[in-house]
């Protein structure tokens, strides 16, 4: 297995034999603390809620680890089970470096609310999310981050991050490995990106369709759709779809199955 | 290809820089000064990695202007070389050595007599009566080793650098957007309103 | 004095900003930008960050980091213009198309961004931070000349790190008029008329210097700027997105919109003849 000080993940070779090594030619190690732990999250946003989800199969390589991995923390709650949460972070790409920022946010979040006696705003707690992520500018965390809340005007609030740091506030994002799958898909559906008013004009003067926040259903449909789809084409998404639905009230989370192969 | 140039005479040092800026295949600037006054009778020139070049010269001249604040003395040419050789030399054998190539022209306020150091990058130092970094090396040294001689007039050392500049316009094969050329004298540095619009071309 | 000094004498990144773990934890835990970063465990730690995240000397790197731009600035009668694209790409897959690359650092000085998203962001809302910092120490607004500085000195004491980015600093203050600075990695500070930085830099310097001049009115002004920038989006495939228009004056900055290319260019081609290498119709 990928150890911490192995190559970039060694695969199963062909039938022919690789050049047997001698023990005393020199070996060059590389330092290589990272897997791809592989799945797929996404986020959207609404009128009044936001939506977050991701897959629950954790894979190395070609092996599947595990079928019930989360890949969405809650951040900022009371007790072990973070109740009253109401900013959630998904994290997809290594797992540990994941389950490491998913800690040192919570900790932060939660140091906030002590000492400010208010919980954190969701517009803060992103801030914060890029300057963790960015500490680490010269040994990033090997993640994809998205971070999902409700703003202080009562509006879903949808943040994505590279791994180390740059952060926008967006409509909507998919992140991981099927992201290249579910993002086109998401600018279709949630942006209406290439849509126009059918009569509107003829050719260039086609009216484009401006997008408009979506239902809640609407979107639960598309989130379903996305990953039922993403599983269909990557091997690396499947087993688990966890679903978080963040509105004022509070977050209410929903796990569906998918294909388990 | 940035151009260094430096010529002394009976009483003067002419230092002469060129004006690009470049970055990759872009000119970002064509007014580019690369040089620094580091006391009243002492100019720097420098060029090499983007970024070295003026931290470099401004923390020389800063160290220079201090040493004049606490002692109340200024530092004579030889001096300046010396202290900016021993810099570069500090430099080179720590974590990250400044890669600046340097011209330092001066005249003793004292004496009169010109000075100009050449410096690389390695920290040698050499007193010339004449040098060049880069390219420029090439084709002027040539020109400078048959018409140079230490007790010139400064018309005579502004002939010669005409020479050389026009040489490197008619034989360098990147525009470097001319030069900008500082005089030294027992009276001070002053900048040269040095023309050269003048297109030349190969024979 | 000696304190100034020897402060003076010793590169930043000497300087031991932090001592006790106490304090950095504090630090850590205050919501402003830290100095203090985490290093990988081994000695070459350059070059296995190159490794790791340079996708252009290793295509197959595990963390793409968001790159690639066309930006622009120039100074002109009427202040300044600054123009920038709006995409982020990570190797070739498209990022994002709505990134914001003016990054306003207060009400009278822009900032862009060019190069490693993170870093410009990050860098920059740390300059924004100084010279807030700066404003209420001497109680007036900082120069354009000071504030790239800062900048310049900055990313200069981590040179040789990773950082990649190429900014420029516009503004204008009572002191200096209308100021326009480039700034980049490797520690190169230059202020200047006209600058175009990115991956599309040349294309929009071949749009922008033919038609440049410091007396074009307001209006003229920002067409070029606009034009400059769709020139480099049509060209260059690493830019795309939203064309973002600014216009720095004395009064302060006024934004000009965040418009989608695709009708900019159609506008541009079917109404003024241009882009002629583009085909209008299927036939």
């Amino acid at each position: 297995m990928a150890g911490m000080f192995a190559g970039p993940q060694e695969m199963m070779g062909y039938s022919f034999n690789t050049a047997p090594t001698s023990a005393s030619e020199p070996r060059q190690h590389s330092f290589y603390p990272y897997t791809d732990n592989g799945g797929s999250t996404l986020g959207i946003s609404g009128a009044d809620f936001t939506i977050m989800a991701g897959d629950t199969r954790s894979t190395s390589g070609y092996s599947i680890n595990s079928r019930h991995v989360p890949k969405l923390f809650l951040i900022g709650g009371e007790g072990p089970k973070n109740k009253g949460a109401r900013i959630v972070l998904s994290v997809v790409g290594f797992a540990a470096d994941g389950d490491a920022l998913k800690e040192k946010l919570d900790k932060e979040v939660k140091m906030y609310k002590y000492q400010h006696g208010k919980p954190m705003t969701v517009s803060a707690c992103a801030q914060r999310l890029s300057h963790i992520l960015y500490n680490k500018r010269f040994f990033p965390y090997y993640v994809h981050a998205i971070l999902g809340g409700i703003d202080e005007e009562g509006k879903g609030a949808l943040y994505s991050y590279d791994p180390v740091g740059s952060y926008e506030r967006e409509q909507c994002r998919a992140a991981g490995a099927a992201s290249s799958l579910i993002m086109p898909f998401l600018d279709n559906q949630v942006n209406f990106k290439n849509h126009h008013i059918p009569g509107s004009g003829e050719g260039h003067d086609l009216k484009p369709v401006v997008a408009t926040p979506l239902p809640k259903e609407t979107v639960i449909e598309l989130v379903r759709d996305a990953f039922t789809s993403a599983v269909e084409r990557h091997i690396e998404v499947g087993d688990g779809l966890q679903m978080m639905i963040l509105t004022k009230d509070g977050v209410e989370e929903q796990l569906l199955p998918l294909k388990k192969d | 290809m940035e151009v260094l140039l430096g010529i002394t005479g009976k009483d003067f040092t002419i230092i002469c820089a060129s004006k690009a800026a470049m970055r990759g295949a872009t000119i970002l600037k064509a007014s580019d000064d690369k040089t620094r006054n580091l006391n009243k009778h002492n100019l720097m020139a420098y060029s090499g990695e983007a970024g070295d070049t003026t931290q470099f010269a401004e923390y020389v001249q800063a160290n220079v202007q201090l040493y004049s604040m606490r002692s109340g003395t200024h530092l004579g040419p030889d001096a300046v070389a010396n202290f900016v050789r021993g810099e570069v030399a500090k430099a080179l054998r720590s974590r990250r050595p400044y890669n600046v190539n340097l011209l330092l022209g001066g005249v003793d306020p004292t004496t009169g007599k010109p000075s100009l150091y050449w410096c690389d990058y390695l920290a040698a130092l050499a007193k010339l009566p004449y040098a060049a970094h880069g390219y420029a090396q090439y084709y002027c040294l040539s020109i400078l080793d048959k018409h140079h001689h230490p007790d010139i007039e400064l018309d005579q050392g502004l002939k010669i650098l005409r020479m050389c500049t026009d040489e490197l316009k008619r034989r360098l094969p990147i525009d470097f957007k001319g030069v900008l050329v500082k005089i030294i004298t027992k009276d001070g540095i002053r900048e040269h309103d040095y023309v050269d619009d003048k297109q030349i071309l190969p024979a | 004095m000696d304190a100034l000094v020897s402060q003076l004498e010793t590169p930043r990144s000497q300087q031991e900003l932090y001592n006790s773990e106490e304090e950095q934890e504090q630090l850590a835990l205050s919501l402003s930008p830290s100095l203090k970063f985490a290093l990988p465990p081994i000695a070459q730690s350059q070059a296995w960050l190159r490794a790791m995240t340079d996708d252009y000397s290793n295509p197959n790197c595990p963390i793409k980091i968001a790159h690639g731009t066309t930006t622009l600035a120039f100074r002109f009668q009427g202040g300044i213009i600054v123009c920038t694209d709006s995409r982020a790409t990570a190797g070739n897959w498209i990022a994002s198309q709505t990134v914001k690359k003016v990054i306003e650092i207060n009400s009278s000085l822009l900032g862009t961004m060019a190069g490693g998203a993170a870093d410009c962001q990050y860098w920059l809302a740390y300059l924004g931070m100084q010279c807030r910092l700066h404003e209420l120490r001497s109680k007036r607004r900082i120069t354009v000349a000071a504030a790239s500085k800062i900048l310049a000195n900055l990313v200069y004491s981590y040179k040789g790190m990773g950082l990649s980015m190429g900014t420029m600093c516009a503004g204008v203050t009572p002191q200096e008029g209308p100021a326009l600075y480039y700034i980049d990695s490797d520690g190169t500070r230059l202020a200047g008329n006209l600058f175009c930085v990115g991956s599309g830099q040349t294309f929009a310097y071949g749009v922008l210097d033919a038609e440049y001049r410091y007396d074009l009115t307001d209006e003229e002004a920002l067409e070029l700027g606009r034009r400059s920038i769709l020139a480099a989006m049509h060209r260059d495939a690493y830019s795309g997105g939203f064309i973002n228009l600014y216009h720095v004056k004395e009064s302060g900055w006024v934004k000009h919109g965040f418009n989608d290319m695709n009708p900019i260019f159609w506008k541009t081609k079917l109404g003024k003849g241009e882009f002629s290498n583009v085909t209008a119709d299927l036939n």
